[in-house]
């Protein structure tokens, strides 16, 4: 017989998974608008948030319930924490996909020298980014959350070429201002998405492997992870059978 | 390096052919609460009897190995099971008190050891009783039989009536089980207090407990130590699937 617990667990995770699959369409959504010059798209990615904030909510009450009700230990417990941080960066990448969508409409069509800019290759990259820490946490798999936290550094670096090519075109022509503000607002937008599939990523590492590597995880890429224990982590027997 | 009270070192149990403890070796360190924890008849409640003799007075028992405290095997043949009693009080699921006033259950053991001075015995009950977190409660009806006590004022006072006798280790054998959440907060406040003074080791079928009140955790299956760990570690991320799946419920 299948535990209350587990039931909840299960819908937990399936709440998570649609709210997952509907902040990847929306930020799909939002850079599809601006490549095909769809302002109709924009403006359904601004409508559909409300949905995102519903599935929100959901889950904040459900991680409240499992720990009013269960006092969830171990890797329950990890979950449950994580699940509650992982909710609120979904939520906060659906609001940047409609920050991305409200900019465009700003834009009003695509500016011819977005070609000369990383935009494309960081928006390609920002989403494979945020679907692999989504598949990192359906599969528990904590080389591919490595992956996505890896990934970080260069969406970083296309951001600060960005900066720089969009301030010499200003230079250049007063004209391209108005366009290269905004896009220069979607570039920074598109920084912070890379830097919410990683917050997602260093979850799904800890819910596997019980380490807690935001702040310092470039030990735990760059190096075989030699542990820092705190000083009250001295006591430890380990049985030997 | 934490200072430790008492080794256990290889060992093992048999009541008649029943090998209920099997090579236990573990370290208790000095000022800490130690959790046993594990489903019924693991020999949690088998182990922490063994650290003041107390199986002993259960026939049939053999026990081999050693349980050695601050450097001396109690189980040699020199030492005085008494005084070693003295020196390690219990507290049991049960509250046992005797059928005698509040006052009287105190002093019984002073009394035994030969302490007659009425002052004396009179700071003693004081000191106990709010050691035990209880004298505010009891202090205008010291007299009052025991037995008029609430289950949980009855087992404070049993820990009272273990302290009276300046004990250096308090074993606790499900002390709160039979308790309501309250009177349970009131002890495990307690244990938390009397830590800066005693050594405690504690059997809990309750994980929330065991979590709460202990800075160790002992998890034991079948007569085996499965795992031996920081309380934290053991409740956020055992290193045994077997102890993840017990903590977490998932066990069997």
């Amino acid at each position: 017989m299948e535990r209350q617990f587990d039931i909840q667990i299960e819908k937990l995770k399936k709440k998570i998974l649609k709210m997952c699959s509907l902040v990847d369409e929306q930020v799909e959504f939002s850079i599809k608008a601006i490549d095909e010059n769809d302002h109709e798209l924009a403006k359904l990615v601004i409508e559909r948030d409300v949905k995102v904030d519903k599935y929100d909510l959901k889950i904040e009450k459900i991680c409240q319930k499992i720990f009013a009700l269960n006092q969830p230990v171990a890797m329950d417990l990890r979950l449950i924490m994580s699940a509650i941080t992982i909710n609120t960066n979904l939520e906060r990448i659906g609001d940047i996909a409609v920050n991305i969508a409200e900019n465009f409409l700003i834009l009003k069509s695509k500016p011819d020298f977005i070609s000369a800019t990383k935009y494309f290759e960081m928006s390609r990259l920002v989403q494979e980014m945020i679907r692999n820490a989504i598949d990192s946490f359906i599969q528990n798999d904590p080389k591919l959350a490595q992956k996505v936290i890896r990934t970080d550094s260069i969406i970083d670096k296309y951001n600060i070429d960005n900066h720089q090519i969009l301030i010499e075109l200003m230079k250049e022509n007063p004209n391209n201002i108005e366009s290269a503000v905004a896009l220069l607002v979607i570039s920074r937008q598109l920084e912070r998405l890379g830097d919410h599939a990683t917050n997602v990523a260093e979850d799904v590492f800890f819910i596997v492997e019980a380490e807690m590597i935001k702040h310092k995880y470039e030990k735990f890429i760059m190096e075989d992870s030699a542990d820092e224990e705190d000083d009250d982590d001295e006591f430890g027997q380990r049985i030997d059978k | 390096m934490k200072e430790i009270k008492i080794q256990v070192k290889n060992l093992n149990l048999f009541y008649g052919n029943n090998h209920a403890l099997r090579n236990i070796s573990l370290d208790i360190p000095t000022n800490k609460v130690t959790a046993l924890i594990g489903p019924s008849g693991c020999g949690k409640s088998t182990f922490i009897r063994t650290l003041n003799r107390m199986n002993e007075l259960i026939h049939g028992v053999k026990i081999k190995g050693d349980v050695i405290i601050d450097g001396q095997n109690i189980y040699d043949s020199s030492v005085d099971v008494v005084n070693l009693r003295r020196r390690i009080g219990m507290v049991f699921q049960k509250s046992n008190l005797f059928p005698k006033s509040i006052y009287e259950n105190i002093v019984y053991g002073a009394k035994i050891n030969g302490l007659r001075n009425k002052k004396v015995l009179k700071e003693l009950v004081e000191k106990t009783l709010t050691h035990a977190a209880l004298w505010d409660e009891v202090k205008d009806r010291l007299n009052s039989s025991a037995l008029s006590l609430s289950g949980g004022q009855q087992q404070r006072l049993c820990i009272a009536r273990a302290l009276a006798v300046d004990p250096e280790i308090v074993l606790m054998d499900e002390p709160a089980s039979a308790l309501d959440p309250i009177a349970t907060a009131k002890i495990e406040e307690l244990i938390h207090e009397l830590k800066n003074n005693y050594t405690i080791a504690i059997v809990t079928h309750n994980m929330q407990q065991a979590a709460r009140v202990s800075d160790q955790t002992a998890f034991f299956y079948i007569g085996e130590l499965i795992e031996y760990d920081k309380t934290t570690k053991i409740f956020t991320n055992p290193s045994i699937k077997q102890t993840e799946d017990y903590i977490s419920g998932r066990f069997g």
